[in-house]
Parts: C-alpha cells; sequence; structure tokens
C-alpha cells in the first residue's frame, strides 16, 4: 500500500495545473457549502429567536377550546396563581400571562381589526423583547391607566403619534360590544411587518375590566434556560394541568418546524448538487489522468502489477486530491463563518422589507454545528471515491498488450464488445 | 535446457470480421543463455510472437511453455503472477514511470514482489552499477537521455530476478553510441549471468551481435541461424 500511496501522490503532481482544478473546486465547494450551512443556520436561528422573543415564547399554556375560537370566555382561571407555580419549575427561566384578545381599533382617521394583548408590565419585560424593540415613547407602565403599544405600521396606517388617542372595540362575556379609550406611549418596531400590524399591547388590568374577567387570562408564556429540556419542561406543566393545553413553540407555530426543515432542505439540497457536480469533475480529471498514462499503465501491468494495485492507485489518486483540499476547504469556511459570526451579516442591506415581511432580524450571526466539518469529511471522500471508480474502472479495462503501445479501448468499442457478448449468449440460450 | 517452447502457435486478429492472421503455426525452442534475436520487416509478426511469448497476449491456438509452464493455461491472476517473477521485460519507449527516480523505476518490481527494504536498496545499487548509471540513481526519466532511460529500463526488467528478457525494438529510438553501450550491457549480462535475452529487431547492429537469428516473415519462422 505504501508504494500505491507514493506513486499515487506523484502522480496529482505531474499535472500541478489539473490537479489545482480539481482541488479547487473541492476548496471552493467545502468552504460555500460551509458558508450557506451557516447562514442558513443562522437564519433559522435568527428567525425562531426573533419568533420565541416576540410572539411564541418557549411553551404557552391555553384554554383547550381557546385555540379554535379566540372567544373571550375561554380563559385560564387564576392565572397569577398558576403563573407562580410554573415559575417554580426547575429550568424555566421567566413566566408571563396575558389576556388575549380580537379587537377593533380605530383612530380618527381610520380603524383596522387587531389582536389585543393585555400584560402585566414587569412580567412581560422578562418574557418577551417588545420592551427592547420601542422605538418611539415609552414601554408601558404598572401606574398609569389605559397606555397602548402600537408598531411604527399600525401608527403609519391609523395615522396616530405618541400621545394620540385610539379606541379599541372587543366584545366581553356576555357577547356586549365594549370599548375603552386608550393613550399611545409607545410605538414599537420588531422587525416582523406581518406581526407588528396584528398586535397592541395594553396593560392586562385595563383590558380585564372591559372584559369583565379579572383574575382570569387567555394565556400563559414561558421561556425557559435550556432549549433541550423544552419537552421535559412541558410535559411536567402538562402533568400540572391536565385540564390545559400545554404547547411548545413548534405546535404553537408549525410554520417555525416547517421553515426549519425547508431550509434545512434546502442546505440538504445544495449539498447533494454540489457533491454531484464535483464527481463530474473528479470524473473527468481522473479520466484524463488515465488516458494520459496508457502507456504507462499499460507498463505497470506488463511488469506484474495486478488489476487490484492498479484500481487502488487511481482511487488512492484521488483521494489524495481530497485530503490536500478538503483542510483547505473546511479552514476557509471555518474562517469565514467565525468571522461573521462574530460580525453578523446585514441582511437589510439585501432587501429590507422582504426581510422584515419574513421576520428576520437586521443582522444574522452564521454558525456551523461542529457535526457538518464532520459530514464534509465524510461526504467529500465519498464523492471522490464514487468519482474515481469509473476512471479506475477503465484503467483496469486497458489490455496491456495494447496499452503498452498507447492504443486503448474506446467507449464505443466497449458498447461493441458488450453487444456482441449479449447478442452471443441470447444466440447461446435461443439454441 | 529449453526454457522457452512453442507449439503452432497460431494468432489470428478479428477471427470473425476481417481475419489477420499474424502468426501462423509457429514452433520455437529457446535454450537458457541464448541472446536471440527475432527479426522480419514490419508487420511479419515478431512483435506479436514476444507478446505471446511473455504472455502479454494470447494465441489463437498452439501452447507456450516457459519451464514447462503452458501459459495458456494460468489464469488472468496467475499470468500477470507469472509476469512479475519470471519475464522481465524492456521496451521501444523505455515506459519508465516519470515520477519515480531511476533508482525507484528499477526498485518498484521488488516492491511489487514484497521484497524487504534492504534487499532492494542492494539489488537496485548493483544493478545500475551494472548498466554503468549508478551516479544517475536519483534522477527522474525526464533528466536521462534516451540511451540511459533505456539502461534503466534493462536494470528494471533484471530487478525481479527473471528466467529471460523479452526486448521489444530495444535500440529503436537510440543513437549509434548508446545502442552499442546498450548491447554490450546486455551482452555481458548474457554472458556473466547466464541471462537469456529475445529481442524483437530489425536493426542490423543488434543483428549482428545477436548469437541466434530466427527471421520471420508473414507470421511464420522462414530462418533459423546460428551467428
Amino acid at each position: 500500500m505504501g508504494m500505491i500511496i507514493k506513486i499515487a501522490w506523484r502522480n496529482i503532481w505531474r499535472n500541478i495545473t489539473r490537479s489545482l482544478v480539481v482541488i479547487g473546486a473541492i476548496v471552493i465547494g467545502i468552504w460555500s457549502i460551509i458558508f450557506l450551512v451557516s447562514m442558513v443556520n443562522g437564519m433559522i436561528e435568527s428567525y425562531i429567536d426573533n419568533a420565541i422573543k416576540n410572539e411564541v415564547s418557549h411553551i404557552k399554556i391555553h384554554h383547550p377550546d381557546f385555540i379554535n375560537d379566540k372567544e373571550s370566555k375561554f380563559f385560564i382561571t387564576d392565572i397569577a396563581t398558576k403563573k407562580s407555580i410554573v415559575d417554580s419549575i426547575t429550568g424555566v427561566k421567566a413566566v408571563s400571562y396575558k389576556t388575549v384578545t380580537n379587537s377593533m381599533i380605530s383612530s380618527s382617521h381610520a380603524g383596522r381589526g387587531i389582536t389585543a394583548i393585555g400584560v402585566v408590565p414587569k412580567d412581560e419585560l422578562n418574557v418577551s423583547g417588545v420592551s427592547q424593540k420601542i422605538v418611539a415613547g415609552n414601554y408601558l407602565s404598572d401606574t398609569k391607566k389605559n397606555q397602548i403599544l402600537i408598531s411604527k405600521r399600525t401608527a403609519k396606517k391609523l395615522k396616530v403619534k405618541l400621545r394620540s388617542k385610539v379606541v379599541l372595540t372587543f366584545q366581553n362575556l356576555e357577547n356586549e360590544i365594549t370599548m375603552g379609550a386608550f393613550r399611545v406611549i409607545g410605538v414599537f418596531e420588531t422587525g416582523n411587518n406581518i406581526y407588528d400590524e396584528s398586535v397592541v399591547f395594553v396593560r392586562q388590568k385595563d383590558i380585564n375590566t372591559l372584559l369583565e374577567i379579572n383574575g382570569n387570562g387567555h394565556e400563559v408564556a414561558i421561556l425557559i434556560n435550556n432549549l433541550p429540556e423544552l419537552e421535559s419542561i412541558q410535559t411536567e406543566i402538562t402533568k400540572m394541568f391536565p385540564g390545559l393545553l400545554v404547547r411548545n413553540y413548534k405546535e404553537v407555530q408549525p410554520e417555525l418546524a416547517l421553515f426549519q426543515s425547508q431550509i434545512k432542505m434546502a442546505g440538504i439540497i445544495y449539498m447533494v448538487i454540489f457533491m454531484l457536480a464535483l464527481i463530474f469533475g473528479i470524473i473527468n480529471t481522473m479520466m484524463m489522468a488515465v488516458l494520459e498514462r496508457v502507456r504507462e499503465l499499460g507498463m505497470l501491468m506488463s511488469v506484474g502489477m495486478n488489476k487490484v494495485k492498479v484500481f487502488m492507485m487511481i482511487v488512492v489518486e484521488t483521494i489524495l486530491l481530497a485530503i490536500v483540499a478538503a483542510p483547505v476547504g473546511l479552514f476557509l469556511g471555518y474562517i469565514t463563518t467565525s468571522y461573521f459570526n462574530k460580525n453578523g451579516i446585514n441582511l437589510f442591506f439585501y432587501s429590507e422589507e422582504g426581510m422584515k415581511q419574513f421576520g428576520f432580524d437586521k443582522f444574522i450571526y452564521p454558525n456551523v454545528p461542529t457535526d457538518t466539518y464532520w459530514q464534509l469529511v465524510v461526504a467529500v471522500s465519498v464523492t471522490a471515491l464514487l468519482g474515481s471508480l469509473y476512471p479506475a474502472w477503465k484503467a483496469v479495462r486497458l489490455r496491456p498488450v495494447e496499452a503498452i503501445r498507447g492504443s486503448f479501448e474506446t467507449r464505443a468499442g466497449l458498447v461493441v464488445s458488450l453487444f456482441t457478448f449479449l447478442r452471443n449468449k441470447i444466440r447461446m440460450i435461443w439454441t | 535446457m529449453d526454457l522457452i517452447v512453442t507449439h503452432g502457435i497460431t494468432k489470428i486478429y478479428n477471427p470473425k470480421k476481417i481475419p489477420v492472421h499474424a502468426l501462423q503455426g509457429v514452433d520455437l525452442t529457446i535454450k537458457k543463455g541464448e541472446f536471440t534475436a527475432i527479426v522480419g520487416p514490419s508487420g511479419s509478426g515478431k512483435t506479436t510472437l514476444l507478446n505471446i511469448i511473455g504472455g502479454l497476449d494470447r494465441q489463437t491456438v498452439g501452447t507456450v511453455l516457459i519451464e514447462g509452464v503452458d501459459l495458456t493455461k494460468l489464469s488472468d491472476n496467475k499470468l500477470i503472477d507469472f509476469r512479475k517473477n519470471k519475464i522481465g521485460f524492456v521496451f521501444q519507449s523505455y515506459n519508465l514511470i516519470p515520477v519515480f527516480t531511476a533508482a525507484e523505476n528499477v526498485g518498484f518490481i521488488m516492491l511489487l514482489q514484497k521484497k524487504p527494504k534492504k534487499e532492494i536498496d542492494i539489488r537496485v545499487h548493483n544493478l545500475l552499477k551494472s548498466v554503468g548509471i549508478e551516479e544517475q540513481m536519483n534522477k527522474r526519466p525526464n533528466q536521462m537521455s534516451g540511451g540511459q532511460q533505456q539502461r534503466v529500463a534493462v536494470a528494471r526488467a533484471l530487478a525481479s530476478k527473471p528466467k529471460f528478457v523479452l526486448a521489444d525494438e530495444p535500440t529503436a529510438n537510440l543513437d549509434s553510441r548508446s545502442t552499442t553501450d546498450l548491447l554490450d550491457i546486455m551482452e555481458n549480462l548474457n554472458k556473466k549471468e547466464d541471462m537469456t535475452f529475445v529481442f524483437s529487431t530489425h536493426d542490423q547492429r543488434v543483428i549482428d551481435r545477436a548469437h541466434r537469428v530466427i527471421t520471420i516473415e508473414d507470421g511464420k519462422v522462414v530462418s533459423d541461424v546460428n551467428n
């Protein structure tokens, strides 16, 4: 084997340009896959983090009927006590409870349908990121009555500004229309246009009074410390409140999981396409290497190198090319990812509105799981191996007596031979 | 002692389409220690005969016995091993491995034979010395002249301690001086080590130095004389 490796290693440097082209293709391919995977991961994390911070939290508790029909009557009783119980569970980072109701928001200029979320301001600070997304005015305070936080987009559509008055209209428990006037004390912008246009925040006390559900609420939102503990904590809460519906963020927003899987699938498809392109590149290069050395291969076989060794020589040559290229590609990928992981990539530079529409942050921070590096090493090795099989097979098909003169069986010749062989076999069977 | 014996060797190319009779019933016996030239015009069948004797090609009809072993009965893999251990080859265009030095080219076959490194080193040195290019042992083929490369090829052919050496037009690409030097080396090895050489050639300088000259025309032996 040592001799095979030695001869293969030297052979790959016989035509430096050609070898560098293959090495370059592998390096660029590995680098681009690492970068793509890191981008994809960064985007997924950004998207999910945004959704968890602003909308869904890690776990939510609802009345079982509330998710189908968001009527005020499907509330959770004594919600503050339940919040305290959940808060005591190990692994839970923060808990808040809310009243959620569909309503109409109107200004003197316009009106629109919206979801009003009634929160306990100090609790919500720990669970939701809205307080950090205030672009004008202030966050809700516990002391003042009838304050409202609206998004920048809603403010624009209602043509209101800070200190303007808006009216929220909704149905109470008796299905009677009730309304309250609220003053805009803050304007937020989460970066997710769809979400921003669909919610407003008020104090839970205020909205509960209007809905006449004091002491109750519709939703308990929970943040946990470690994502891997998600399911165990969910199970624990479910056991504590058997009559309530406890769901994790993937169940609350299945599109998050779908998005995650779709974008990962896109990454895999890209990797497969690259590997296929690489296989053809390797086949092409190694075929050239074989055809260029027909006479030499003929000599090797003439003097006693058996077919297995000739086959191995071509395979090892190809794998050595991958071994040279892979560390360079991995290193470049690592360097690039590390740089952007530290400094971030400004997605809004590309398409601010589009990205906001989909709920992405301005900056994403690419990162690559360590597994990806190993997967790439294996994938490139397998690709190199597969790419070398056809040229190696062509090499062992050479007949020494012809190869030594520099001639070899052409593909057409092989097809004719195969056809003749099959025809003779069929004739034999027929007769 | 009969080293190579052929009985009724016939080789027909394209037997089903346009048959070409390269050899027609060649009977030949070559004894150990002979220095034989197979001569004849281009297309007479001398290279085909050499290829069949060397186990590189198979005859259509007939048998080839090397030291009593019938090559026709050997499988492809056995034939490869047989060539590796019993036959040395010298080709017209040297056919050295370009990425190996002279020493590595010579030692290569011994590596295939799985000989110990120490034995390889000693034999390579001795062989390169015997063909007069021990000083070139670390040079690659592209750093050597045609004559020097062919001497390396002769050393390589002898490395496996073969029973005989087949040389297909070994001097075809060499100038007069290199041809004379190469023939001196081979004749010397023939005399000193009793190594059997069989050449195919139409180079008169080689024919003049051969001890036995077999002439082939149209695939048949037309004369067999001792010089």
